[in-house]
């Protein structure tokens, strides 16, 4: 009896041994660890497809984009992590500030997405597009009621809109716009207005901003387009559409972001990680993002989903993607100086 | 005493060293908070005060008022109702009101942010009614998450009070009433006033649980202290204003535990015999039990009922579309797995501690024992911030491993474990162990044979309370789990924070399956004692 109750003990060693034990082992080589920051469902898919056909086992953690650089950046050398996938080209801009990602030696396949969307020294790639647009339920607003994200400010709309919460990307990378091209004060002005005619309507995800539209909870939001468009996807009823903003003549064009790779500096199996990449930048791959997700594929080939307003006649916002990164900073503090939450 | 103290140490000196390192790394993610906030750039302290601090103080302090408010009369009521009163299904009801501990907040918030959200089905029901175009209460407001946690967390406050209805000595009640003082006049001027104790511990668990929880605000964006450190962590570059509010949360919870210290050491009630007897419940009459009936039966259905049947609904559909695959097994092993090893962790960690402050009750061994409660006051998402930073630059081979996990997990549930674990060691009188050893037993051979037995079940209970913790767990399990190693707490958040309700109904209702007999067990030893 009592030797079996010192079995307690016994028992707690094997735990411990055990989960000593189950430390990720370096050596391993068909095997890949993807720290991404885009939500599991956008990206999931296309690495099990990759999984599939290579046999190469994919290890994801999926988390928030500035969370996975965070940890990246904290972990140094010593990172499990092989490749970075994130939401928006400002966070890998500044993985690749902080040395976290490594240029590419030599040329490869990944070539065939335009220089536009891509680092200066190719150590991130653009994987898809996406416009940051204001979704609106069709009952409540007519297309005509706004054409500028800086309408959204304005008294009229107040607690009628839904919005983005201070830690997205989104919202960050299109502050940074914004500031851009209007300056501090208009941009200021903005976010005070933002602020008031939300109220409590921040959301964390986009998805629940596109439902709260839906189901008439506010009349507008602001998100990626595609959330939009996977909506209606499979709830083709929903009362939502997309107004394309700032498109009239003289104004500022819609703002466009990617999502983006690039592989960390510290990885262990760079290889893998560069057939992934080039599978991801294939046409095939290409594909899944157009079909899957509803965001614009970058390479020339591939169409993107014939039901979205056509890239080539969208007036794009005049900021290169390569400086969201260098313009970050400045806009966070604007974002915190006007309190969002 | 003097014979605590005439027993030869059991231990080897050692131990105490080890105690008090232990101790000290406990206390290593609170010291480490304080100092960044202290620490940080005046800059940022003025821009927090000026533009969110205000709000969120408002918000937590508001929230923890209204859950305390709502679970007072709640849990009150209803403990008198099975205390002091017979009807129909009394016996049901006693140990059935219970349950909603099993739900975790972040599967009532999203279950109730379907029934009442917009387009719910409530709201339709409501709207056939008062018209189209009506709403009630949205779950994404105060009410909202005041209702939900209120619903989660009233069973702390009807546990405690039941406990104090039927341990009361009824001498003082018939006397009132022999004095001429009616039952109403009883009831509130010597009953409740007597059981202020009860009530007070209570609503203290239930203010601690409300200040630290995340899974319900985050699910119903209401902003708190907790929530607010969450966002700073995963959205910013810079972990100053995370600290800053961090701060803030841990004095507000500091705040509140310390009132209620005091309030306990002010209205100390002495009862000088046992009860004599047990107090007698009332007949109801049929008026009376019908409506004792459809109180109890509406709370147990709001709060426990209807949300476990919308999991099993939609745990049904998931299975049929395939949901639950070799993916979902993986799930349910790494959360076993991850909560398995913290419990046994906190409890090898616990002994040393308890067992010094027991036997030999030094200044320095008790406050080790004080030190380990410091995790009490320290939520998930502040533990997981500090734990972050000093792993980081402590033992950067451990970022990012299951081990910071199982470390954050010890820190933050240990005192609920210490709380069963220490008055077992209590209870067992030192001469025991003088007379083992005079027998000639040695100190290893005394507590193998001895003392373990003898402390077994408390053990067990603080073991299972934290390894339910630790599987329900959310915030720091977010924030520092490996690549791969989602648990099932995490899937229900990620799943239900998209809206994809079914997909996340397998995983909260396998985590309420296995919480429910649990809270039976550690109930059980409460139940014959009442």
């Amino acid at each position: 009896m009592n030797q079996y109750r010192f079995h307690y003990f016994g028992l707690a060693a094997l735990c411990i041994a055990l989960a000593i034990g189950t430390v990720p082992d370096a050596a391993e080589p068909d095997r890949l660890v993807v720290y991404s920051g885009r939500a599991e469902r956008l990206i999931k898919p296309l690495l099990d497809s990759f999984q599939a056909s290579t046999g190469i086992q994919v290890d994801l953690l999926s988390s928030g984009t500035t969370e996975v650089v965070n940890r990246l950046q904290a972990e140094g050398e010593r990172t499990p992590a092989d490749l970075l996938i994130t939401n928006d080209a400002g966070s890998l801009e500044r993985a690749r500030e902080l040395g976290l990602l490594r240029p590419p030696t030599a040329p490869n396949n990944t070539a065939a997405i335009p220089a536009q969307f891509r680092a200066a020294d190719n150590s991130w790639i653009g994987l898809s597009g996406r416009f940051w647009v204001v979704v609106y339920n069709t009952t409540l607003v007519k297309p005509t009621d706004l054409r500028s994200l800086l309408d959204l400010a304005e008294p009229r709309w107040k607690d009628r809109i839904a919005i983005p919460n201070a830690g997205s990307e989104y919202l960050q990378a299109g502050i940074s716009v914004i500031k851009t091209v209007y300056g501090d004060d208009r941009t200021k002005r903005f976010l005070d207005g933002l602020k008031v005619n939300a109220g409590t309507q921040v959301y964390g995800k986009s998805s629940q901003i596109v439902e709260a539209v839906a189901k008439g909870q506010v009349a507008l939001g602001v998100v990626n387009h595609y959330y939009v468009y996977r909506h209606l996807a499979t709830q083709p009823d929903a009362p939502i559409a997309v107004l394309m903003p700032d498109q009239h003549e003289g104004g500022m064009g819609a703002i466009i972001n990617v999502s983006g790779a690039g592989i960390v500096t510290h990885a262990r199996h760079a290889e893998s990680a560069k057939r992934l990449m080039n599978y991801l930048v294939s046409e095939e791959g290409q594909k899944q993002f157009s079909d899957l997700n509803k965001e614009y594929p970058l390479h020339p080939l591939v169409a993107a989903d014939p039901a979205l307003p056509p890239y080539k006649t969208t007036r794009v916002a005049p900021v290169p993607l390569t400086q969201l990164g260098k313009l970050r900073e400045p806009a966070m503090a604007l974002i915190e100086q006007a309190g969002l939450r | 005493m003097n014979q605590a103290a005439a027993v030869k140490p059991a231990f080897p000196d050692s131990l105490s060293l080890a105690a008090l390192a232990v101790a000290g790394l406990l206390c290593l993610p609170l010291a480490y908070v304080a100092y960044m906030a202290l620490t940080a750039n005046a800059a940022i302290w003025s821009r927090l005060w000026t533009t969110r601090i205000p709000e969120l103080l408002f918000n937590t302090t508001a929230l923890a008022l209204g859950v305390a408010a709502g679970t007072l009369v709640l849990g009150v009521s209803l403990a008198w109702l099975v205390a002091r009163r017979e009807f129909p299904g009394r016996q049901i009801w006693e140990w059935a009101l219970v349950l909603p501990l099993a739900i975790p907040t972040y599967v009532l918030a999203y279950i109730y942010s379907h029934l009442l959200g917009t387009g719910g089905p409530v709201e339709s029901a409501w709207q056939v009614l008062a018209g189209p175009g009506s709403h009630l209460l949205s779950p994404h407001s105060y009410a909202g998450v005041t209702l939900v946690m209120t619903l989660d967390t009233f069973p702390f406050v009807y546990l405690l009070a039941r406990a104090a209805f039927l341990n009361l000595n009824v001498s003082y009640e018939e006397v009132a009433r022999a004095c001429g003082a009616s039952r109403a006049g009883t009831l509130f001027r010597i009953t409740l006033p007597l059981m202020r104790p009860a009530i007070v511990a209570g609503l203290s668990l239930v203010i601690l649980y409300v200040v630290s929880d995340f899974g319900a605000v985050s699910l119903l964006r209401y902003q708190t202290l907790t929530y607010a450190v969450y966002q700073q962590i995963t959205g910013r570059y810079d972990p100053t204003a995370a600290s800053i509010l961090s701060l803030l949360l841990v004095v507000v919870a500091l705040i509140f535990l310390v009132a209620e210290r005091w309030f306990r050491q002010r209205s100390r009630f002495f009862q000088t015999t046992g009860r004599y007897r047990a107090p007698a419940r009332r007949q109801c009459g049929p008026l009376a039990a019908t409506l004792a009936t459809v109180y109890t039966t509406g709370v147990f259905a709001a709060s426990f009922g209807v949300p476990a049947c919308m999991l099993a609904m939609w745990s049904v559909s998931a299975v049929s579309s395939g949901a639950v695959d070799a993916r979902f097994f993986g799930f349910v092993w790494n959360s076993a797995f991850l909560s398995g090893l913290a419990a046994t962790c906190a409890v090898l960690i616990g002994l040393p501690l308890a067992y010094l402050a027991s036997r030999r009750p030094s200044r320095v061994n008790l406050l080790c024992l004080q030190a380990a409660y410091a995790g009490y006051v320290l939520p998930g998402p502040v533990g997981a911030l500090a734990l972050l930073a000093i792993v980081s630059h402590l033992a950067p081979f451990w970022y990012g491993t299951a081990a910071v996990l199982v470390i954050a997990y010890v820190v933050h549930f240990l005192p609920a474990g210490l709380q069963s674990m220490e008055p077992a060691l209590q209870q067992v009188t030192p001469n025991l162990e003088e007379a083992s050893r005079s027998l000639g037993f040695g100190t290893a051979a005394t507590l193998r044979r001895v003392t373990l037995p003898l402390v077994q079940s408390g053990f067990i209970a603080a073991w299972v309370l934290m390894f339910l913790q630790s599987m329900k767990e959310l915030p720091a399990t977010l924030l520092l789990r490996p690549v791969g190693f989602d648990t099932l707490a995490v899937r229900v958040w990620l799943e239900a924070s998209e809206e994809y309700y079914q997909l996340a109904a397998p995983s909260a209702l396998l985590i309420v399956i296995i919480t429910i007999p649990a809270i039976l067990l550690l109930l059980s030893k409460d139940w014959r004692a009442a």
